[in-house]
């Protein structure tokens, strides 16, 4: 297990020093003159060398990529160019009220699409399986900013039930905070409940379908017991990992939602920086994100690996 | 173990008039159509039949598990006089619980992957009412009722920690742990090795004699059928076409289909130089077929106008009661004629004098993986004659695979060794021989659904051969694609055909003729009839006996069947772990003395002829290429192995007589007399 | 490769094989076409029955209307819209009512002849970025499945890093660095979703690599690029039909929010997801439908090619 836990932490790190490249080269994909692309064309030419010497973008490429990998490791990614802010306490702060959303949207998504999920598979292919199926096909392929403008639309106008700016005024307590979060949070579950759902429904109706299951059903167990004590296990690998990823993935989807109801998270902050072209803020979240999904799907894969002897006992031999 | 046919009431299993049918793309097609037979307690009785026949849905169909889309329509199961089609859930899962058991093909599957096998066995106990702790003692008895080496450990590994045969004799303990009144056993040594599955089936045996148990035996091996069933049924597309005492049924076939399964069978130690073997025209009707009499009537050779229109009923066969085939014309089985002699015997017959055209030379090829090396061919030393067939027998892990990559170029050799044809070496790598070698050898592959392009109509598979191999283009190309299709049996409409429209007997001769696109000096045939029923099988061994004779192409031919390998082989060598244990002509090999491996492999082969061959059992399992043992390799499981002698060196493979070598330390004549003294 | 968790089939559920195994013991070869003796089939056969499975789908054939439906807004635009997308004339807000069935936004403009109109972006851009991406990916997948060795490791751990990320968000960096355009749009969202079709191509040809038929050609002498886009992509193509299908579904996924969050295509042309993100700030007094029926068009048109997608991986995914 020791050596598992350490291949993957290493497999780990490679893919994040990739990420960083990856950005690196977005960021400097087009030759130029970052302080010029910035400025505009009518800045003066003194104040762009300026600040293009005070952003160390007049230093050779090599030099500002080394640079930009010892900061993905060291976390420490700069300053704005905007504020001159330090961009990690910038990023942070919108992290953490992003998470809160993110949190509340999982914490409800999870045993809501499970249990779907494990319902439409004991159904297979009757008219409760199809209903999850397509509600969840099309609930998944929905942007989270339609959703989200169409629940605030009904929910907080027209119902009046939530807030249409989501932002808790400072010193609400969590109660308090969720009547601003849920409406919010709801969008992100719609979008991740078909995927879900219908990940764990394959995953299940494979382990249905499987020799151990026959061979458990003939032992003269019940199907609640079949399910519990063989398929479950077996089924939820893949729903794991896909819970982990779609962690990553939601910060996509967040920023459309936190758009939508001026919710102050990651996803406002990067597209303030977008305007902006505040691109170290911009660089900085997405490294962020980076490691937010690399984190969430190791420990996937450490919980997958806990489940499953063979992943577990293979690998360390 | 009584020889009867018990009536309803007293049978461990009843099956009466069962009919089932699979929902297929919204249509129900018949699987099984009208199938009746009983199991008195104590009993085996034996289905066979080749694939598709309805044999397995009948043994599932009684414990009343189908897939999804199958339906009983009519009939009816009893076991023990109560009827498992009309049970309710929880009764049905009582009687799954406490009455009856089921032994799987691919005990690999049939486990949990991520319970121990403590808990899974434990779990059986757990449902007859058993505490944890209880169970859990029960379970490691189980474990040593089925005669596990270290039934403890085994208690706390993952079916993926045990090898085949320890993960079958885990299923078959918890199909024991409720002293079942019905067992069913569903190809149950299908995909083990011959030594392994010789072990398990003895093993079941053993386990008849403790339990009054009824056994229903599930196999397309006739061998296995006979030697362990009182009595036996043959199943052609879902119904019983002959049933009686399992000697008798093979001694005596009277139903055209059981006589052609049987001469399709390499038997008696017949070889390709003696006769043809017999086959089956047509193939097995699909699934859902309308076939509303003689189901068999459109590939018997004796079916006349009332097959056609009037339904044959059961007709008894002697005074035997349960003795019955379902034939009108029972009394003429024997006018079914013998396929004729279609080889040139002349021209397979001799091998001495013949030249050399293959000889491998220290041959070794190491594996790494993780760092470590795996030996998987060891100093393989042979030669190959123009239009000789050798055979080559192994169980997995014996490297016989590999020597056929090798040799070819798909796997390197290691340096060292030299494969040579005709007299000049060949590098090592397919793609760095010269056009001309690669012509001079070609494959034929186990299974035709991997070799053949899918996407690639036959005529272009061909076609794309007979280019590259020959260089021929255009009009004369195409000339020789037909020429070649005709040769195999292949009708012009075939070739434009994709693959997934032919029959799997169909589909081989397509690669064989890829194969002989470019008229190759040596082809290298690796288990091609392994995946192919009986009577499919027969037809291709005939055809490539005929292709041999007419070209005088020589055969690497390897397989695990014995009796195969003795009807096509010219020579034979024994691998066992890389290492060629011993080689020498097919009658050497047979008659003996042999090595003591060899022995084993042959005491291993269940005989549909129910000669008791001499019986050596091997303990143990084969161990893996990555860590083989001291000495002798074979010592650890060989009964004859002398103690301080061949766990120590290893036996140099040494010329015994004539033409005949093996590597062993026991001197020739001793075999001789050890081997004659049983 | 022994990754501990294969991301391989699971990433994006859609991709999964949601179609039943199929569960009956056939004898070998199948049931529909398999021949002994006589030939029973014809050549085209199993693609046709693909097609003709895949049409009859009700899913299909809501999804194929849906996306018709926006496919001739698209085409004829301006010409067949009650009112000029881009007139200002009109009352600032009108709800909906007779001649402006969809009300009209805060500059005036008709709101329906925005939606009929604004589907011509979205047609232009997404169905381009998917085919672009999936040509890629085929390209890299096939390499990286048939030559393996190092360079699957690399390429391999490059896609990781890819796939560690939204596209919408590494896209939306990519648009601020780069300035927004239509070419740059497609350009991105083609190069981000590359990666992801790489690696599905890949897995198809390495279970297609290890098959007989492979090794066959090699002791025939075939070159490499012969085996790759001769022997083996002819067998790939049914997985990347499939993945054709959902990269559409995903593109306008992509556009629409990208445009929603300022990084589409430029204004004023009446892009969806850039008529939501005008519309949405007036939510709150009552004035709903000018981002209403936006939202309900991007809504239609991405289930639309993701019932198409679905009832096109079903069928080929069960044959």
């Amino acid at each position: 297990m020791r050596r598992f836990l350490l291949k993957r932490v290493a497999s780990a790190l490679i893919t994040l020093w990739l990420l960083a490249t990856i950005v690196f080269l977005i960021v400097n994909v087009l030759p130029g003159d970052v302080g010029r692309k910035i400025l505009g064309p009518f800045a003066p030419k003194e104040e762009v060398a300026a600040f293009n010497h005070r952003l160390g973008t007049d230093r050779p490429l090599l030099a500002q990529y080394f640079t930009s990998i010892r900061r993905v490791f060291t976390l420490d990614f700069g300053n704005s160019f905007q504020s001159g802010q330090d961009v990690k306490s910038i990023i942070f702060s919108a992290l953490f009220r992003s998470g809160k959303l993110a949190l509340l949207a999982f914490v409800i998504t999870i045993p809501i699409s499970i249990a779907a999920g494990i319902f439409a598979a004991r159904r297979q292919d009757k008219l409760a399986d199809r209903v999850v199926v397509n509600v969840g096909l099309a609930s998944s392929s929905i942007p989270e900013f339609v959703t989200a403008a169409v629940l605030l639309s009904i929910f907080c106008v027209h119902w009046k039930l939530g807030k249409v700016f989501a932002n808790p005024p400072p010193g609400t307590s969590v109660i308090g905070q969720l009547e601003y979060l849920l409406v919010p949070a709801m969008a992100m579950v719609i979008a991740y409940f078909g995927y879900i759902a219908r990940m764990t429904r394959a995953g299940v109706i494979g382990a249905l379908q499987s020799d151990y299951a026959r061979t458990a059903t003939m032992k003269g167990l019940s199907d609640n017991q079949v399910m519990r004590r063989h398929i479950l296990r077996n089924a939820l690998g893949p729903t794991i990992t896909v819970i982990s990823v779609q962690i990553g993935y939601l910060f996509g989807g967040i920023i459309g939602v936190e758009k939508v109801f001026n919710y102050a998270g990651l996803g406002s902050t990067m597209l303030t920086a977008v305007g902006a072209k505040d691109i170290p803020v911009l660089q900085g979240a997405v490294l962020l994100v980076g490691i937010v999904y690399m984190l969430s799907t190791l420990a996937a894969d450490l919980l997958i690996a806990y489940l499953n002897p063979r992943v577990r006992l293979e690998t360390a031999r | 173990m009584t020889i009867t046919s018990a009536p309803a009431t007293t049978a461990a299993l009843s099956v009466e008039d069962l009919h089932v049918t699979y929902n297929v793309r919204g249509i129900e097609r018949a699987v099984l159509r009208g199938v009746t037979f009983h199991v008195a307690p104590g009993e085996a009785y034996g289905l066979v039949g080749e694939s598709g026949c309805g044999k397995s849905t009948t043994a599932y169909a009684a414990l009343r598990y189908l897939p999804r889309n199958g339906t009983i329509s009519s009939g009816r199961v009893l076991v023990a006089g109560d009827d498992v089609t009309a049970m309710k859930s929880s009764q049905l899962r009582s009687f799954r619980a406490n009455r009856a058991s089921m032994v799987y093909q691919d005990p690999g599957q049939a486990m949990n992957p991520s319970l121990r096998i403590g808990r899974q066995v434990a779990e059986c106990f757990t449902l007859l009412g058993q505490p944890d702790k209880q169970a859990h003692e029960s379970a490691l008895e189980a474990l040593k009722k089925v005669r596990i080496a270290a039934p403890e450990s085994v208690l706390e590994r993952y079916p993926f920690q045990l090898s085949g045969g320890m993960q079958q004799r885990v299923v078959i303990a918890m199909a024991l742990a409720k002293d079942p009144k019905l067992l069913v056993l569903d190809e149950p040594t299908t995909g083990l090795d011959a030594t392994v599955e010789a072990e398990v089936l003895d093993l079941v045996r053993m386990l008849r004699q403790e339990s009054d148990a009824a056994v229903l035996l599930i196999a397309h091996n006739l061998g296995i059928i006979r030697s362990m069933c009182d009595r036996v049924g043959v199943m052609y597309a879902g119904k019983i076409v002959e049933e009686g005492p399992s000697h008798q049924v093979f001694d005596s076939p009277q139903h055209p289909y059981t006589v052609g399964l049987l001469r399709s069978l390499p038997r008696h130690g017949v070889r390709k130089t003696e006769r043809a073997l017999a086959t089956i025209p047509g193939i097995l009707p699909l699934i859902g077929t309308d076939l509303p009499t003689c189901v068999f009537v459109d590939r018997c050779p004796i079916a006349t106008e009332l097959c056609r229109t009037v339904e044959p009923p059961e007709v008894p066969v002697g005074n035997v009661p349960g003795r019955f085939t379902r034939c009108h014309h029972s009394d003429r089985i024997g006018d079914i004629p013998q396929e004729p002699v279609n080889v040139d015997i002349a021209m397979l017959a001799p091998v001495d004098d013949n030249p050399e055209v293959l000889e491998l030379s220290h041959v070794s090829k190491t594996f790494r993986q993780r760092g470590k090396a795996i030996p998987a061919l060891v100093d393989v030393e042979l030669n190959l004659a123009e239009g000789e067939t050798l055979g080559i027998v192994g169980e997995s892990g014996s490297g016989k695979s590999t020597l056929a990559k090798t040799m070819l170029g798909i796997e390197s050799l290691d340096s060292g060794g030299l494969v040579s044809l005709d007299g000049h070496g060949l590098q090592a790598s397919t793609v760095r021989r010269s056009a001309e070698d690669k012509r001079s050898m070609q494959m034929v592959f186990q299974n035709p659904d991997s070799a053949l392009n899918r996407a690639w109509s036959v005529r272009r598979i061909l076609l794309r051969s007979v280019h590259k191999l020959t260089g021929i283009k255009g009009a004369e190309a195409n000339k020789r694609v037909e020429d070649l299709a005709e040769h195999l049996r292949l009708t012009p409409r075939h070739l434009d055909l994709k693959p997934r429209q032919l029959s799997g007997g169909l589909k081989q001769r397509v690669a064989i003729a890829r194969a002989f696109a470019g008229d190759p000096r040596i082809v290298v045939c690796d288990e091609p009839t392994s995946a192919l029923d009986v009577s499919v099988q027969a037809a291709i061994l005939n055809l490539l006996a005929d292709l041999q004779s007419a070209q005088r192409t020589s055969y690497v031919f390897i397989t695990h069947d014995m009796g195969v390998v003795r009807y096509l082989a010219d020579r034979i060598a024994v691998m066992y772990l890389g290492r060629i244990q011993e080689i020498g002509l097919t009658d050497d090999i047979f008659k003996g003395p042999h090595h003591p491996y060899t022995e084993a492999l042959l005491s291993a082969v269940p005989s549909v002829d129910g000669e008791i061959t001499t019986r050596i059992r091997l303990d143990g399992e084969i161990p893996s290429p990555a860590n083989p043992p001291s000495g002798c390799v074979f010592h650890p499981r060989c009964p004859r192995a002398i103690a301080g002698v061949c766990e120590v060196t290893e036996p140099p493979l040494v010329e015994v007589s004539f033409g005949h070598a093996m590597r062993c330390h026991i001197p020739l004549e001793e075999l001789r007399v050890l081997q004659q003294g049983e | 490769m022994s990754e501990p968790t294969s991301h391989d089939e699971v990433t994006e559920p859609t991709t999964l094989a949601f179609a039943a195994a199929s569960e009956v013991p056939e004898p070998a070869g199948g049931v529909d076409a398999v021949i002994g003796g006589q030939p029973v089939s014809e050549r085209k056969q199993a693609r046709r029955e693909n097609w003709r499975l895949i049409r009859r789908r009700p899913s299909f054939i809501i999804g194929t209307l849906i996306v018709t439906v926006w496919g001739v807004c698209a085409l004829l635009g301006d010409r067949i819209t009650p009112h000029s997308p881009l007139d200002y004339r009109s009352t600032p807000h009108l709800s909906p009512r007779g001649d402006f069935p969809f009300g009209t936004d805060a500059t005036g403009r008709d709101v329906l002849s925005r939606v009929m109109a604004g589907a011509r972006d979205v047609l232009k851009i997404a169905p381009l970025a998917a085919v672009l991406g999936v040509l890629f990916g085929v390209v890299i997948g096939m390499l990286m499945g048939y030559i393996g060795g190092w360079f699957d490791l690399g390429m391999s751990r490059i896609v990781e890093a890819f796939l560690a990320l939204p596209v919408v968000l590494i896209a939306l960096l990519a648009i601020t660095t780069l300035g927004s355009s239509d070419w740059v749009v497609i350009g991105v969202v083609a190069v981000l979703f590359t990666p992801v079709v790489a690696r599905t191509v890949r897995s198809s040809v390495l279970s297609e690599r290890s098959l007989d038929y492979v090794t066959s050609a090699n002791l025939r002498g075939e070159k490499r690029s012969f085996i790759m886009f001769r022997e083996i992509l002819p067998n790939v193509m049914g997985p990347i039909i499939v993945e054709l299908t959902v990269r559409v579904g995903y593109a306008v996924f992509t556009v629409a929010t990208l445009s929603f969050l300022g990084a589409g295509p430029p204004p004023p042309s009446p892009d969806w997801g850039a008529q939501v993100s005008d519309g949405y700030r007036v939510l709150g007094a009552g004035i709903w439908w000018t981002t209403f029926f936006p939202a309900a068009a991007i809504a239609s048109l991405v289930i639309a090619v993701n019932l198409i997608a679905d009832s096109v991986q079903s069928v080929l995914e069960a044959s």
